[in-house]
């Protein structure tokens, strides 16, 4: 009762200031979405065929006036692909956000506890060995062995902290055990394969928004939309942690369970992210920087706008990929690095005070 | 030291030391001299008996010269015939199951290396290599290594400059295998053949050239379209066949991937995929099955599965029923005149209504190799 006696200026200047300082965070949120929205809109216009933006629009809008030709171009080429590039871009976005965050760990992102290196192995074991973990998933069985290892990669992880103890090392390092570990099984499988497997893998390696289809992007949606408000209700405790381990504890956080519960979600969002578009490794780790640049380390701004960081990544570098060289596809992999790093560069550079703490 | 320095230095210690050997040798008159497609000078003291292929389709080229046994000399090679045309790998199993048996498999050719404690078990005088290995031959000292031991290396090309190069190779294997008569007389039938086509192609205008797309390996990767050839190989043989081809038009490079709104944009007259026996070692391909073995009905149902695929189906040339698929492994092997023809046919059907590839490729049969012809290596849509 007693901060009700206390509400002198002081207090109504720091109720102000945290009322602006969520103000601010809402529209940053708004503006970043905005921009998204438009590069969507880019993403959708743009490509090979010469069709206007209006008229696209008017198709997206109205499926029927579509002639044939507009409708596999547009409804089937290029707003799953799109849309695939947002969602993907989103989960990888958060997935790094939330690594970081539980691992207290600048570095960290869903690469680097070794699942895209497993993913890679599941494909890999599909693509040169034909062989499929599930049976009877027909064509989709390089995504479903991807996604296959991935999961039970973060499975191990977890049987071990089981038994050496939830803390930030451990994962790390038994993550950086597990990657190379795939990474040497994936050099045994490459050093097989024919011309042509070859070629194959290194494409799903670099990455590929080629593959997107309206099954796969529903299934990336309802995955961002079960995790991303799970996290969220979660952010109070993901803030505290930042501020340390024992601060968090101090404030009733369970440490333990939120580090295993959080890496769950993690491990879904990278595990089905990588095995519909391949190894996308940046993102991960430089989208939730640019949103701690941007907005701090509240979870409540800070999580959304990572995940819209990385959409605002791959978006961007899904338009540029079409722009090279009309006709051809070039994997995103090697694009997503080039169109992000500038912009990150420029952050750096501007920051006044340390980012990281 | 660059290649070019230490062939150099090779040949000089090699001229050097012959010099100072000639007056003693009488086996000098059996050695062979010849330059390869690298461009290296390959000399060997005697004709060599023990061979050893870096592609087990290598066989595509060598049958041909040699009337008897064309395994005789041979004592082993990679994989890939019996893994990606096994088809084939049955029909020389057929004519000589003793010779297959007991070849040495050195396993994949893509990974380009030899075990040479292998190679030199075999007592091998020389190992033949696609051109596409020489860097990796030279960067992992295999040439020098196995030169230290007396093997010879020679480098042949079917496939990445696989019309100007085929000549040259079969000139090459005709002196290793000392049938050089034969080899002029395949020789001669694939400039005939090659000649029925670009005669006529000469003659066409550019503007009357159809606009073809090539999906290399159609339906190895299901939910991915496409893979298609620059102007090397297959991109190559539309353009001697008197087409223009798309990816050539995009990118100068051998493997180029294209977008399918490109490809619908680009509306092509003519559209045809590579198709191969690969479900036996990749159950799940859609591709067409062509090959020895291949079905007309099984074949026929696949590639109306691959024109029906999202964006495949609207196009004019699946519409026009100018779709088609045919044999991939014309890609590596100097019977490519028999893919030529065909396209020709395909591309410009009236100009070319006399021109027979089902005799060409019987002809081929009849007189080159050592078993019949069967099964089914093009086909077309039926509209």
């Amino acid at each position: 009762m007693s901060d009700r006696t206390l509400v002198s200026g002081d207090a109504m200047a720091l109720v102000r200031a945290y009322k602006l300082r969520n103000l601010r965070r809402i529209l940053l949120v708004c503006l970043a979405f905005v921009l998204l929205a438009g590069l969507v809109v880019i993403d959708i216009t743009t490509g090979p065929a010469d069709l206007s933006i209006w008229r696209t629009i008017q198709v997206i809008l109205d499926r029927s006036i579509a002639t044939p030709k507009e409708d596999v171009i547009i409804w089937q080429l290029r707003l799953p692909v799109a849309l695939m590039a947002i969602a993907v871009g989103a989960m990888l976005g958060v997935a790094g956000a939330e690594m970081q965050t539980i691992l207290n760990n600048p570095l960290a992102d869903p690469f680097t506890l070794g699942l895209s290196s497993a993913a890679g192995f599941g494909a890999a074991l599909a693509i040169v060995l034909g062989w499929s973990v599930i049976p009877a998933v027909g064509g989709l069985f390089v995504s479903v062995n991807a996604f296959v290892f991935a999961m039970l990669t973060s499975c191990a992880l977890f049987l071990f902290t089981r038994l050496r103890g939830v803390t930030p090392e451990a994962m790390i390092l038994v993550g950086i055990a597990m990657l190379f570990t795939f990474n040497a099984l994936l050099a045994f499988l490459q050093y097989g394969a024919s011309e042509i497997q070859l070629a194959q893998l290194i494409f799903w390696q670099l990455g590929s928004l080629a593959r997107a289809t309206w099954g796969k992007v529903g299934i990336c949606f309802a995955i961002l939309l079960l995790m991303l408000p799970w996290f969220m209700s979660r952010s109070w405790a993901l803030t505290a942690l930042r501020m340390g381990e024992d601060k968090a504890a101090a404030l009733g956080v369970n440490v333990g369970l939120l580090r295993i519960t959080v890496l769950a979600g993690v491990s879904l969002l990278a595990a089905v992210a990588v095995s519909f578009v391949g190894a996308i490794a940046f993102v991960g780790l430089v989208g939730p920087h640019i949103a701690r640049m941007i907005v701090g380390e509240d979870q409540r701004g800070f999580l959304p706008l990572s995940a819209l960081c990385g959409a605002l990544i791959i978006s961007g570098t899904s338009i540029a990929s079409k722009a090279i060289t009309p006709g051809i596809v070039y994997p995103i992999g090697m694009i997503t690095s080039l169109i992000g790093i500038p912009f990150f560069i420029l952050l750096i550079l501007g920051q006044r005070k340390r980012h990281w703490q | 030291m660059s290649f070019f320095k230490r062939v150099g230095a090779l040949t000089c210690a090699f001229v050097a030391g012959s010099l100072l050997a000639t007056p003693a040798t009488t086996a000098w008159a059996e050695a062979l001299t010849f330059t390869d497609i690298a461009g290296r000078e390959v000399t060997l003291p005697e004709m060599p008996d023990k061979i050893i292929l870096g592609e087990g389709r290598m066989m595509y080229g060598i049958a041909p010269l040699i009337e008897g046994n064309p395994f005789e000399k041979i004592v082993g090679w990679k994989s890939d015939l019996v893994q990606y045309d096994p088809d084939a790998f049955r029909k020389y199993e057929g004519a000589f199951p003793e010779d297959t048996a007991r070849m040495i498999d050195f396993g994949n050719p893509y990974a380009g290396d030899f075990s040479i404690e292998a190679v030199l078990e075999a007592e091998t005088d020389l190992v033949i290599l696609d051109v596409g290995n020489l860097f990796k031959a030279e960067e992992t000292g295999l040439i020098e290594k196995l030169g230290n031991a007396g093997v010879q290396v020679a480098f042949i090309d079917f496939r990445r400059n696989a019309t100007e190069n085929a000549v040259p190779s079969m000139l090459i294997l005709g002196r290793i295998f000392g049938e050089e008569r034969r080899a002029a007389e395949f020789i001669d039938f694939y400039i005939a053949q090659m000649r029925k086509v670009t005669n006529i192609v000469d003659t066409i205008p550019a503007e009357d050239r159809p606009l073809v797309v090539v999906e290399n390996a159609a339906g190895w990767q299901t939910d991915f379209c496409c893979w298609s050839f620059g102007p090397y190989n297959y991109g190559r043989f539309v353009e001697l066949a008197g087409g223009k081809n798309y990816a050539s038009t995009l990118a100068n490079a051998y493997s180029v991937d294209l977008n399918l709104e490109g490809i619908i944009e680009a509306d092509p007259d003519v559209v045809f995929g590579t198709g191969a026996n690969w479900k036996e070692a990749r159950p799940e391909v859609t591709s067409t099955l062509l090959g020895y073995d291949g079905d007309p009905e099984v074949n026929s149902e696949r590639l109306a599965a691959l024109a029906a695929r999202p964006g495949f189906a609207d196009l004019r040339a699946v519409k026009d029923g100018r779709f088609h698929s045919i044999y991939h492994q014309f890609y590596n092997s100097p019977y490519h005149f028999i893919a030529i023809q065909v396209l020709a046919k395909w591309l410009h059907p009236e100009d070319f209504e006399d021109l027979d590839p089902e005799a060409t490729f019987q002809e081929l049969h009849d007189r080159f190799l050592p078993y019949e012809t069967s099964g089914q290596f093009w086909i077309t849509l039926n509209k």
